[in-house]
C-alpha cells in the first residue's frame, strides 16, 4: 500500500521549515519538522517510499537513508496523519530511532534531519485554565 | 415580574447552558429575587439576580476586566445568587448534584448557574470566587472577537511578554516580579489575542498564594507600584517556564511552530473554534520569541526576561 496523507478535518499553517496541523476530529495539535513536513505533502497515495525518499534527497540536498522516510511514516500513523497506518518493514526499523541519531550525528549535524512529529491533545476550557470546579466548604 | 431569563441561543455565540433545565430551575423560581445586574463582556450576556442587594453592591469587584451594564433580561447565562437558609429553601427536593456539593441545606450563601448548583457555603466571599471563576471559565470560552489563552502577562517596550503555563507554575509570582522590575501588568490569568495576534489587557488583581495560607489573597497592582496596561500590543517574548527550587535559568529556544503548540496547550477556546485560535496563535508566535526551561527565583528571572525585549 501507498502512503496516504489524510486531508479532510485538519487544519493547517504552514510555517519556515514546519507546519502545524490540527484535528478537529482528535482534537490534537501535531507540529512536523522539516522533514516530516515534505514527507507528509508527498503521501499522495502515488508515490511510493522510494521515490519519496528520492525526492527527499533533492529537496534536503543531502544523502539520507529510505529508512528515515519509514520513520516519519510510522510517526505520521500514530499521529493520524495517514489514511492508514502503514506497515513499516522490519529491516527499516532494525535500528532503533537512538542509534540512528547516533549514526547521522556522527555524519556532523545530519540528525537535524531526522523526523519529528511532537503531538499534543488540545486542552478542554477546564483543562486549559485553572480554578474552575465548584466550589464547596471543608 | 419577570427578572430574567435565559434564551437558548445567541447569534454568535451559542452556549450550552440552557440545553439542559435542570429540577432546581423551577425552585429557583419561586424565590422572591429583590434586585439584577445584566451586562455584556466580550459579547455574551449575563444576569445576576440576587436577593440580597448588598451582594450586588460586591459584584463589579467579581466581573470581567470589560463589561458593560444592559438593560436586557435576556442572557446567555443566567446566575443566582441567595443568602437565605434552613426553612425558606425547604421544599426543594435534593438532586443530585446537590448531595455532591454538601451544605445546601446548612449554608448560608448559595450560588446557582442555570438551574445547577455551584457552591453553598457560609463564607460570601468563597461564594463571589466560586461565580467569579465560574463567570471567568465562561468568558473565556465564548468570547466574541478574542481568543483567551492562559497565561501571565505583562507589557514592556511596547511588546507583550507571555508567560503561559498552567495553575501552580509560578506565573503570578513572575508577573509580580517583572511588575515590580518596571513592566506594565495586563494579566496574571489570560492573555486576550484577537484576530491579528494582539494582547489586550484582561486586569484582574494578581492572585498571590503564599505558603501555610488556605487561600490566595487579591492584590491590586498598585500594591506593588505597578500599573495596568490599556492598549493591545504585539507579543515580543514568550516563555514557558515552571517555577522549580535552586534550578538555574539556561533556556532554550523554541521553534514557532513549537511555540504555538506550547500555546495551543493553553488555549480555552481551541477546541470550539481552532481555526481562529491557529490564527492568532500563528501570528504571535511569527513575531515574538519564545523560549522554554524551567525557572529558579522570580525577580532573577524578570530582570533576564525584559533585557531579552530589549535587544
Amino acid at each position: 500500500m501507498l502512503p496516504c496523507a489524510r486531508t479532510e478535518d485538519l487544519l493547517i499553517e504552514e510555517l519556515p521549515n514546519e507546519l502545524v496541523v490540527y484535528d478537529r476530529i482528535r482534537h490534537r495539535a501535531h507540529n512536523l519538522n522539516r522533514t516530516a513536513a515534505l514527507v507528509w505533502k508527498q503521501c499522495d497515495g502515488k508515490t511510493t517510499v522510494e521515490s519519496i525518499g528520492a525526492r527527499l534527497r533533492d529537496e534536503l540536498e543531502a544523502g539520507m537513508e529510505d529508512r528515515l522516510v519509514w520513520f516519519a511514516l510510522d510517526d505520521l500513523g500514530k499521529a493520524g496523519l495517514l489514511r492508514e497506518r502503514i506497515e513499516v518493514p522490519e529491516n527499516a526499523c532494525r535500528l532503533s530511532r537512538r542509534k540512528i541519531t547516533g549514526q547521522l550525528a556522527l555524519m556532523g549535524g545530519v540528525s537535524l534531519l531526522l523526523p519529528v512529529v511532537i503531538s499534543i491533545v488540545a486542552p478542554t476550557p477546564a483543562d486549559a485554565t485553572s480554578g474552575t470546579r465548584p466550589q464547596r466548604d471543608p | 415580574m419577570l427578572w430574567a431569563r435565559e434564551i437558548p441561543r445567541f447569534s454568535a455565540a451559542r452556549t450550552p447552558d440552557s440545553l439542559a433545565r435542570p429540577l432546581a430551575a423551577t425552585f429557583l423560581d419561586r424565590i422572591t429575587w429583590v434586585d439584577r445586574l445584566a451586562f455584556t463582556a466580550y459579547g455574551l450576556r449575563v444576569v445576576v439576580r440576587v436577593d440580597d442587594p448588598g451582594v450586588l453592591q460586591r459584584l463589579p469587584d467579581y466581573l470581567p476586566h470589560v463589561w458593560k451594564r444592559s438593560a436586557s433580561t435576556v442572557a446567555n447565562r443566567l446566575y443566582s445568587i441567595f443568602t437565605v437558609s434552613g426553612p425558606k429553601v425547604d421544599g426543594r427536593p435534593d438532586s443530585d448534584q446537590d448531595r455532591k456539593i454538601p451544605g445546601f441545606r446548612t449554608s448560608a450563601c448559595h450560588l446557582y448557574r442555570g438551574g445547577r448548583a455551584l457552591a453553598h457555603t457560609d463564607s460570601l466571599e468563597k461564594l463571589l470566587d466560586a461565580f467569579e471563576s465560574d463567570l471567568r471559565l465562561y468568558v473565556a470560552t465564548w468570547a466574541l472577537r478574542r481568543v483567551f489563552v492562559h497565561a501571565g502577562v505583562v507589557g514592556w517596550q511596547g511588546r507583550a511578554v507571555l508567560l503561559p503555563g498552567p495553575s501552580g507554575s509560578g506565573k503570578t509570582r513572575l508577573v509580580a516580579a517583572l511588575v515590580r522590575a518596571g513592566a506594565t501588568y495586563y494579566s496574571d490569568e489570560y492573555a486576550a489575542l484577537d484576530e491579528h495576534g494582539r494582547v489586550h489587557p484582561y486586569l484582574k488583581p494578581l492572585f498571590m498564594r503564599e505558603e501555610g495560607m488556605a487561600r490566595g489573597k487579591r492584590c491590586p497592582v498598585e500594591e506593588l507600584d505597578g500599573r495596568s496596561g490599556t492598549k493591545a500590543l504585539p507579543a515580543g517574548l514568550i516563555a514557558f517556564t515552571r517555577h522549580s527550587h535552586g534550578v538555574a535559568w539556561k533556556p532554550y529556544p523554541l521553534s514557532p511552530g513549537r511555540a504555538m503548540l506550547g500555546l495551543l496547550a493553553n488555549t480555552v477556546p481551541v477546541r470550539r473554534k481552532p481555526e481562529a485560535a491557529l490564527a492568532a496563535v500563528r501570528r504571535v508566535c511569527s513575531e515574538a520569541l519564545a523560549l522554554e526551561g524551567p525557572r529558579g527565583e522570580a525577580e532573577d528571572v524578570a530582570r533576564w526576561l525584559l533585557s531579552r525585549v530589549e535587544r
